[in-house]
């Protein structure tokens, strides 16, 4: 039935920048975000949690708290490890000894911020009041924030009872013999990235807000989360509820970026506190907590090498680099695509990558847009400028040279990954020619008549979208699988009801999934209703992460259209007494294309259909269908950017005169919001690039800039004008061609901006290898080539 | 239990008279007294901008006041801007140009572009890049939201395209 | 993030608020502009026993009035009120520039200039031209009004001379010098300066400059005069080598802390090099104007 594969263009909306499905709700103050749930006579709830890196719980006195007006519950570690079990890791790390958690800490604390008590009151206000009545005594421990100390012999043992070191695990990964070939290639470069803690700061904070009816044993979560169907099965687990007895409903999202993925802590608290109570439990994270409590990101330190033969060709990469966990997993886990694309789009046959784990006193680390590919296209990307200057080359023909040919694809990468197709060369040659290249280079570096240097620094990079399979994932440990499922249900108004698990937080998969739809199935955009992130009323899926949702879901709902439109059709050619073949569907009506005048209404159809009258004979009753779809393999999206910065050498300050990004999404669906999507992952990796980082004082082991008001998070005044262009190569391995697109900007800022304002200093000799890169560090990399530098190279 | 103080307030044209607790800033109050629901809370850092309201016709954050500043004074929330289900030009302007994403900070930007526009000001991009910096979008790079604004002040086409 | 409760009084005159003040013997907390008060309130960072909100006397407190050499700028007088209003561009145009530099709309639509003055903010903006154009500020208490010099009046990062039971009510400026200007660079678009500095000057027709006065923000734990350099450039010709000597003196006059936005040692680096910028920029303008 739902063999044929329909890819023209039946309505012209697939690939249009419709205007989107979310908007009118979102623009009017209607979207339903989780905090504008507010069931009648509900409670607060408040979080305690530990001001120390690292503490032993000595003891608790909630007495006075519990006894305040007001106050409702106050639990403990106690309460909660007796009463639930620990919160599942969605994407254990690989290899990785057991570090199970509880939502509160029993006894031992491992980072600044971790849930030691919860009060639920008649309002936040007084919760909060609770909490600071509760005296805790805490015996501080001997703590580590620094990634790479944490991992030093002399380092205090973060959990004693069940590791040896803070060394979580260690995942190597090879093809050939890189160290053999690195002895011998003729030029060797090598250093040492520090890529910065971040926060991926969704602007809605988390929240929860959680109903039990006992008699029903019906638990009812609202929660905002980018994954419901995953939430529930971890609330069900941690509550020791069936998950049947579980309903998680996701309205609007806003914003998620990766960190809104995978149950919290809080989340499970305010639905035990709920059980309990029998009362309505809301939880709203305050931004305080939300740079203590949601996951952070991107740390980790990169040791990378690349060696080539003297006519510039590279011939080996490695890349040792270590990531921070935190204090414990959250119920994600941390980034892993580094090793996957450690190569890039580059021609390199022996490689070697191994990711190493370290857990440290600090916040726990989750996904983020990204996951692992900026970090590490920091350390190849600077380190293929420096060995252009170190062999006299230049950094864009050294890159062309090395690339992988449109004819070279599909190709394996040395760490397993399979490049699907494209055209790498193509997206530098424009990003080149879009600045000028050849003029600039001509002109020089400066400086200029405004005292500034000017260089260029360009960047290639491919970006694994979607996953490979269920297979793949599950050889990794995760807990779900790479599939999408849609359904879709013919309405007696002649529209179509889309239901899908995948939840709502900018993305615009309301818009795109209906695009699809419409184009499968002829119906008008405007007829299709989607109702998402409701596990009570969607179809069992994985969830929106990953840049997968595109690709798994257009195939989903590709299938469930087609198979629509196949049984529609089917009763209106018995209704119309036609041919299927004849017929098509045209403007909310089944039209027969020899004989126009002999025509049916979807709205007919579908009450007939839903009736069970005027069918075929051997049709059953009901319209509607649901799919599920699994890509074969990831599909790699890859671009690369060029970035013109003037630099004033003396202070270190400086400005990104231009940014072009050149990219490949494959088939688009929508463009506006596929462009909406590369500039917000820009405007991200510009964040992350310059001005965020999230800083530990490491003798105390706080955080010292947890508020918005010391996290510079960039404005609309901070970032510089992007100039974008895209090509448009199908991927041969989804649906439609797509590739994932949500993740694509976040990659390049970095490492252009860095290998910009090398080339701009490149006569003092400077060298960049650490994200932000602010004017401080500008002008101290200056200071220190002034000084005769060090060489690092290896 | 904290004194409750009366207030008078108007807000999108209706007079509500409300006991409030001076402990509650107007963000939660336009929101949990009166179900005021688009004012967005974002980070009560006065930071974010998200509940950004009109206050006798000027934009302010309305996680930095607190209820009882509201007696006797005239409010504007995103439910204000569209009339009988038809969008204001403000926000049509940031849909067909594209900017929003999750939507969550829209509000924000919208009431911000409201008082801007009522100011009659003309500005240039950057202008208006530094009229808007009061609020944090995490989702569009700001792109399509300085378009939007820019054709509601400047009356420009964007060069995006319309309403099919 | 909720307050801790507190009695909430709003005032019908200067007289009952600074009597709240004392009733409440200096735990009480002035609310102004509310826009640092009231998310400190929320983190619990203060814990005022009462909130005594002035917004109520706008008579009172909230004109901007021009007498004789003098420029009165009530306390409540909100930062976008100071930015468009004409008798600020005229007769104190470097606070007008400074105040752009200030947060956001939203932030200067409510932020008052004595919120600004009280808070006392290391970079306030505010805090940092009063200093720079001599102010005095204006302090009503329970004995009385006092005159306090803005120089002197910042003892510390978030301190002054206030007394627990006393509040601002305005700030006055006398005739300032002909030429200024302002430099502010931080680590995003207005936030917290890293550095800022005003400058100003009277240049005289025979090429040398007078009155010349010169502040820094962010680089102590309150504005500062930078003193020795202003002294450098008294009734001298601004050649080159006296800018460039004057921007190093500067750093005698700074003690810069330490924290996330900028190290000790890099705003030290950057004080005589973005100040020797501003000078000569001031001495390049057209000396009519």
């Amino acid at each position: 039935m739902s063999g044929s594969v329909a890819t023209e263009r039946r309505t012209g909306v697939l690939g249009s920048s419709v205007p989107r499905k979310e908007d009118d709700r979102l623009l009017q103050g209607d979207g339903r975000f989780t905090d504008d749930v507010e069931p009648a006579r509900s409670l607060h709830m408040a979080v305690g949690r530990c001001p120390f890196p690292r503490a032993r719980i000595e003891s608790i006195d909630v007495e006075a708290a519990a006894a305040m007006p007001g106050v409702h519950q106050v639990l403990t570690g106690v309460d909660i490890v007796a009463r639930t079990e620990p919160i599942g890791v969605l994407r254990p790390v690989p290899g990785a000894v057991q570090l199970p958690f509880y939502a509160l800490a029993e006894e031992f604390c491992v980072f600044e911020g971790q849930p030691v008590v919860s009060v639920v009151a008649d309002s936040r206000q007084i919760a909060e009041d609770a909490v600071e009545a509760i005296w805790i005594d805490y015996e501080p421990l001997a703590h580590v924030t620094d990634t790479l100390a944490a991992l030093e012999p002399d380092a205090p043992v973060i959990h004693p009872d069940r590791m040896e070191s803070n060394l979580l695990a260690s995942n190597p990964q090879h093809r050939g013999d890189a160290e053999a070939v690195l002895r011998d290639a003729d030029v060797v470069v090598g250093d040492s990235f520090q890529i910065g803690r971040v926060a991926p700061l969704p602007m809605e904070p988390r929240a929860v807000v959680a109903e039990w009816r006992p008699g029903a044993r019906e638990l009812t979560a609202h929660v905002a989360t980018q994954v419901p169907h995953l939430v529930r099965m971890q609330l069900a687990e941690s509550l020791r509820l069936d998950e049947g007895e579980v309903r998680v409903i996701t309205g609007d999202v806003g914003g998620g970026f990766g960190l809104k993925l995978g149950l919290y802590p809080e989340e499970l608290l305010a639905c035990r506190h709920a059980m309990d109570l029998r009362r309505a439990v809301k939880w709203v994270e305050d931004r305080l907590e939300h740079f203590r409590a949601s996951t952070h990101a991107r740390e980790s330190v990169h040791e990378f090498r690349i060696g080539a033969d003297a006519d510039g060709t590279f011939v080996a990469m490695t890349d040792l680099y270590t990531t921070d966990l935190g204090g414990q997993n959250s119920g994600f886990g941390s980034a892993q695509l580094s090793s996957i694309v450690f190569t890039g789009p580059y021609r390199v046959e022996d490689g070697a990558v191994e990711r190493r784990v370290a857990v440290t006193n600090k916040t726990p680390v989750g996904a983020y847009r990204g996951y692992g590919q900026p970090e590490v296209n920091l350390a190849r990307e600077t380190l293929i400028d420096r060995l252009a200057r170190r062999l006299g080359r230049d950094p864009y023909e050294l890159r062309l040279q090395n690339l992988l040919g449109a004819d070279e694809l599909p190709w394996r990468n040395a760490a397993g990954a399979l490049y699907d197709s494209g055209d790498y060369a193509q997206c530098l040659r424009m990003v080149a020619e879009a600045i000028d290249y050849e003029r600039l280079r001509a002109a020089g570096r400066g400086p200029g008549e405004d005292g500034r240097y000017r260089g260029v620094g360009f960047t290639c990079f491919v970006e694994r979208t979607g996953y490979a399979s269920a297979k793949f994932l599950a050889n990794r440990g995760s807990r779900y699988g790479a599939h999408e499922s849609v359904t879709l249900r013919a309405n007696r108004s002649g529209g179509i009801d889309l239901y899908t698990g995948v939840s709502t937080f900018g993305q615009s998969n309301e818009t795109a999934f209906a695009q699809i739809c419409a184009e499968v199935h002829g119906i008008d955009f405007d007829a299709i209703r989607v109702h998402a992130g409701d596990t009570g009323a969607t179809p069992l899926n994985t969830g929106a992460f990953a840049s997968r949702t595109l690709i798994a879901g257009s195939g989903a709902v590709r299938e469930a259209a087609q198979e629509l439109r196949d049984k529609t059709l089917r009763i209106a050619a018995g209704q119309l007494s036609v041919e299927v073949e004849d017929l098509e569907v045209v403007d909310g009506a089944v039209v027969s294309r020899t004989d126009p005048d002999k025509r049916v209404t979807l709205a007919d159809l579908h009450r007939a259909a839903i009736i069970g009258q005027g069918l075929p004979a051997d049709e059953q009753p009901g319209l509607e269908a649901t799919a599920h779809f699994e890509p074969t393999d990831a599909a790699y999206a890859y671009g690369s950017a060029a970035a013109v910065v003037a630099v004033d050498a003396e202070t270190g300050e400086f400005e990104i005169e231009r940014f072009v990004l050149a990219h490949d999404s494959g088939r688009i669906v929508n463009p506006g919001a596929v462009e909406g999507q590369v500039r917000g992952a820009l405007a991200q990796g510009f964040g992350a690039a310059l001005t965020e980082e999230l800083r530990y004082e490491p003798q105390s082991g706080q955080l010292v800039n947890g508020t918005m008001l010391d996290y510079f998070v960039p404005t609309a005044s901070d970032l510089p004008a992007v100039e974008l262009l895209h090509t448009e190569v199908p991927s041969p391995v989804t649906p439609f061609g797509v590739r994932g697109v949500g993740e694509t900007g976040t990659i390049p800022p970095g490492a252009a901006i860095a290998n910009a304002i090398c080339d701009a200093l490149a006569e003092y000799g400077v060298e960049i290898s650490s994200l932000p890169i602010t004017p401080e560090l500008v002008w101290r990399a200056i200071r220190k080539a002034g000084n005769g530098g060090e060489s690092r190279e290896g | 239990m904290d004194e409750l103080i009366e207030i008078t307030v108007t807000v999108n044209g209706t007079v509500h008279r409300e006991q409030v607790s001076p402990r509650m800033h107007v963000a939660d109050f336009l929101r949990r007294g009166l179900g005021l629901t688009g004012t967005h809370v974002g980070c009560e850092q006065g930071v974010c901008g998200m509940c950004t309201i009109l206050l006798d016709g000027d934009a302010v954050k309305s996680c930095l006041m607190l209820a009882p500043q509201l007696d006797g004074r005239e409010v504007r929330t995103v439910e204000s801007l569209a009339e009988g289900g038809e969008l204001a030009p403000v926000q049509r302007a940031f849909k067909e140009a594209h900017g929003l994403q999750c939507g969550f900070c829209t509000p924000g930007f919208l009431m911000t572009a409201t008082a801007l526009k009522e100011s009659g000001r003309s500005l240039d991009r950057e202008e208006i890049r530094d009229e808007l910096s009061g609020v944090i979008c995490r989702c569009t790079g700001y792109e399509g939201i300085v378009n939007a604004v820019d054709r509601v002040l400047n009356g420009d086409a964007v060069g995006v395209e319309d309403e099919r | 993030m909720k307050p801790a409760s507190f009695e909430y009084l709003r005032p019908e005159s200067v007289a009952e608020a600074v009597a709240t003040l004392d009733l409440y013997g200096g735990t009480a907390r002035i609310l102004a502009g509310g826009q640092s008060l009231v998310p400190m309130l929320g983190m619990r960072l203060m814990r005022p026993g009462a909130v005594i909100d002035i917004n109520g006397l706008g008579e009172e407190l909230g004109r901007i009035e021009a007498r004789g050499s003098e420029t009165t700028i009530g306390a409540l007088v909100r930062y976008s009120e100071a930015e468009t209003s004409p008798v600020i561009a005229e007769r104190l145009p470097l606070l007008g520039t400074a105040i752009r530099h200030i947060g956001d709309r939203q932030v200067r639509n409510r932020g008052t200039l004595g919120g600004a003055i009280a808070q006392s903010d290391p970079t306030g903006e505010v805090a940092l031209v009063a200093l720079t154009l001599g102010a005095t500020v204006l302090v009503t208490g329970p004995g009385g009004e006092r005159e306090l010099a803005a120089d002197g009046f910042f003892v510390g990062s978030y301190a002054n001379t206030l007394g627990p039971e006393e509040m601002i009510t305005g700030v006055r400026f006398g005739v300032v010098p002909s030429r200024s200007a302002f430099f502010e660079r931080g680590r995003k678009h207005n936030d917290f300066a890293v550095l800022s500095l005003a400058v100003v000057a009277t240049p005289e027709s025979d090429g040398t400059w007078h009155d010349v006065r010169i502040g820094m923000g962010g680089m102590n734990d309150t504005p500062v005069l930078a003193r020795a350099a202003a002294e450098r450039l008294e009734g001298a010709r601004w050649d080159e080598a006296a800018l460039a000597e004057a921007a190093t003196l500067a750093l005698r006059d700074a003690d810069p802390p330490e924290d996330v936005r900028a190290s000790a040692e890099y705003r030290a680096h950057l004080l005589p090099i973005h100040l020797g910028r501003l000078l000569a920029g001031l001495a390049k303008e057209p000396r009519h104007g």
